[in-house]
């Protein structure tokens, strides 16, 4: 039988990403770094790009990325600084990566609040192994999927943030991934976010992407949240929109930590988000909440699992999405509870919006449940705008049209608002510029 | 102002309305009453314009600046744009829309259409938070969605509070009283009544005669089986709240 890597010798996705290993800064191969990539990238070799026969993947089709030819990914392209200055606050905690490389001009790492380490993965992968090397140890004989895999093996560059215990960070901390190419390019990033015991931070992730450049986006961020820790934290995706994104938020949640999550999907061609997070003590809460936005014929698919490994645990999940054009969702909420994990409060939905005469929605909840007291709900809509509603601004006076789009303002808006973070809502209005127009 | 000629209407092919002849001038107030299913909504909907009401017979004519117009030819927003308006039995939930921006899109609609300038958000804010007061509601519903998370009661007093700000010149009020205790049926009362003037008319659809005693009809209609069966002043209120409705069937 021929393996993934025979398979895929020839495919010119497979030749570029061991180029990109070549051309990764020299690293000593018997380090831990070194081994960490190379055992990495044989993992991804040996699994491959996943196929629509993969259950997982069923509805995300990546078997156009293995015609892309992709190239080193190139400095001197990059215009759209005003675009990305709009996102920028100056009193925040600002550290932005343009084409995979940091732009000191735009990023305020000089003075930082007590109690916070922020630097960039380079640095860290030297200063700060000890605590990455930690948290990987946690997932060790879990199955690694191909793209965490891909991940590990490639990325060089990122974010590393830590919180003291007891800190609490009142500075919205925004790490930017921007990208322009004018050749098909790979951007791998990757982001470490520690938090400390009763710590609490504010962390938002932006992927932006301008031009219609081709390239795979492949970012990995995983979260580590000590007892009773607060992470509010947000991944904001707004690609090109001949982008692919295949990004992956792994949290891992001990006793009485409260993970408060959204992602925002608006970009790219064809978008792939998988959050999974193993609550590892009692009394953890979890949210994930979530918006899409897509039109002609962009593709979405928002994977999640929660694993409730312990008793007293709440997670809560609101998935919403508009979908015009041609365009395809798809969702996937899956939920373990285990055994052990009693009393154990889960709620679920996914709700979409469809306006495009063209479009397909799959959603598909997936609850594993093995304990016995427990209270689980899960649900999905997909449907168009209620008559009713309509029909209430009509008796206002307001014309048809534009309570259609008042109405699919509110459904965006109902969900954005509910972000602890004002200023995190204000980017997120800014991304959501184009879905907004496509209201019009 | 308004006539209603041998209305006929229904729902999915079911007949509801079987003949409605109603008038009511400038200046008047009338009551309808009737037991359950003998088509009062039905009648607020259609006058309103609701899509799933299909009128099979008859007009309403409405008389606005010197001319006569049929509403049922208006589309929903036109009729409110003419002064037209429906307070909801049952308020409906915007999620994720705005009051103060949903009720100064309409208000500027309306403005638009009567060619008068729209109002600023500045002084629009001042504007619609008088008209709260009047109805003793908290400011804070002012930024909030449209009736979500109100309870039954400030979903009504947002309903007054909406007439309040459109000034309409025909409203209809379907069973606003329903399920409001004492106190918020007054408050709803007082605003409705100071709303009420000779320029303007008010249908008030009810099942309590309780409320005819706040806002106080000239007119009481009693609707049963699609039809009026009995139209006469406020005392017939009092009659059918003590001996029902059944004596009013027709061939009794």
């Amino acid at each position: 039988m021929l393996t993934m890597e025979e398979k895929h010798k020839d495919s010119p996705l497979i030749s570029a990403v061991q180029k990109y290993f070549t051309a990764l800064p020299s690293t000593s191969l018997t380090s831990w770094l070194g081994q960490l990539r190379q055992k990495s990238l044989t993992n991804f070799l040996k699994l491959g790009v996943p196929t629509i026969k993969n259950e997982d993947w069923k509805y995300t089709n990546l078997s156009s990325l293995a015609t892309i030819n992709f190239k080193p990914i190139a400095q001197e392209n990059f215009s759209h600084h005003n675009d990305v200055k709009r996102l920028i606050k100056k009193e925040e905690i600002t550290l932005v990566f343009v084409n995979g490389q940091i732009e000191e001009s735009f990023s305020n790492l000089g003075t930082l609040p007590k109690g916070l380490s922020l630097l960039s993965l380079k640095k860290a992968f030297f200063d700060r192994q000890g605590d990455i090397a930690n948290l990987l140890a946690k997932y060790e004989g879990n199955f690694e999927p191909a793209f965490v895999s891909l991940n590990r093996a490639l990325a060089h560059e990122g974010a590393f943030i830590q919180i003291a215990d007891n800190t609490r960070i009142e500075k919205v901390i925004h790490i930017i991934h921007a990208t322009q190419t004018l050749e098909p390019a790979l951007t791998i990033p990757a982001s470490y976010i520690f938090l400390g015991k009763s710590a609490e931070a504010t962390v938002l992730e932006t992927h932006v992407g301008y031009t219609d450049s081709v390239y795979l986006a492949a970012p990995l961020t995983e979260v580590l949240l000590e007892q009773n820790a607060v992470l509010h934290y947000c991944k904001a995706q707004s690609e090109s929109l001949k982008a692919y994104h295949v990004g992956n938020t792994r949290v891992w949640q001990e006793r009485d930590s409260h993970f408060d999550g959204f992602a925002l999907m608006n970009g790219g061609e064809i978008t792939r988000n998988d959050l999974d997070i193993i609550s590892n003590g009692e009394g953890t809460s979890s949210t994930m909440n979530g918006f899409y936005g897509v039109n002609g014929k962009q593709f979405v698919d928002n994977h999640s699992s929660m694993d409730h490994r312990s008793p007293h645990c709440t997670s809560n999940q609101l998935y919403k999405g508009i979908l015009n054009g041609a365009s395809n969702a798809s969702f996937n909420g899956k939920i373990f509870v285990r055994q052990i994990a009693q009393k154990t409060n889960s709620y679920q939905l996914n709700k979409n919006l469809v306006l495009g005469i063209d479009c397909k929605v799959n959603t598909k909840p997936q609850l594993e449940i093995f304990a016995d007291d427990v209270k689980c709900t899960h649900g999905a809509t997909i449907g168009q705008l209620n008559e009713d509603e309509i029909f209430y601004l009509q008796s206002r006076g307001i014309s048809k049209k534009t309570a259609v789009k008042l109405l699919a303002h509110g459904f965006v808006e109902d969900i954005i608002t509910k972000i602890h973070n004002p200023s995190i809502q204000d980017k997120l209005n800014i991304l959501l510029e184009p879905t907004f127009a496509a209201l019009e | 102002m308004i006539e209603i000629h041998n209305l006929h209407a229904g729902i999915e092919g079911t007949p509801i309305l079987r003949g409605i002849n109603l008038t009511i001038n400038t200046g008047e107030v009338h009551a309808i009453m009737g037991p359950n299913g003998s088509g009062k909504s039905t009648l607020s909907k259609i006058i309103s314009g609701h899509p799933q009401y299909e009128v099979t017979e008859g007009e309403i004519i409405y008389e606005v600046n010197f001319k006569k117009i049929n509403l049922l030819d208006l589309s929903p927003e036109e009729r409110a744009r003419e002064g037209i308006f429906l307070a909801f039995q049952y308020p409906v939930e915007i999620p994720g829309v705005n009051t103060a921006v949903f009720l100064r899109a309409a208000f500027n609609e309306i403005c638009k259409h009567q060619g008068v300038p729209e109002m600023d958000p500045l002084d629009f804010d001042e504007y619609i938070r008088s008209k709260m007061k009047t109805l003793d509601m908290d400011e804070k519903y002012i930024s909030r969605a449209v009736n979500v998370d109100f309870s039954g009661g400030e979903k009504k007093r947002n309903e007054i509070m909406q007439m309040a700000v459109l000034n309409p010149r025909f409203a209809v009020l379907d069973e606003t009283d329903s399920g409001l205790d004492i106190d918020s049926m007054r408050i709803v009362a007082d605003g409705v009544n100071k709303l009420r003037n000779k320029n303007n008319a008010i249908l008030v659809i009810t099942h309590y005669q309780r409320l005819l005693n706040y806002i106080v009809p000239d007119f009481v209609h009693i609707l049963q089986d699609g039809k009026i069966v009995k139209s006469a002043g406020k005392e017939l209120a009092l009659a059918v709240e003590e001996k029902g409705y059944d004596w009013l069937k027709e061939g009794k």
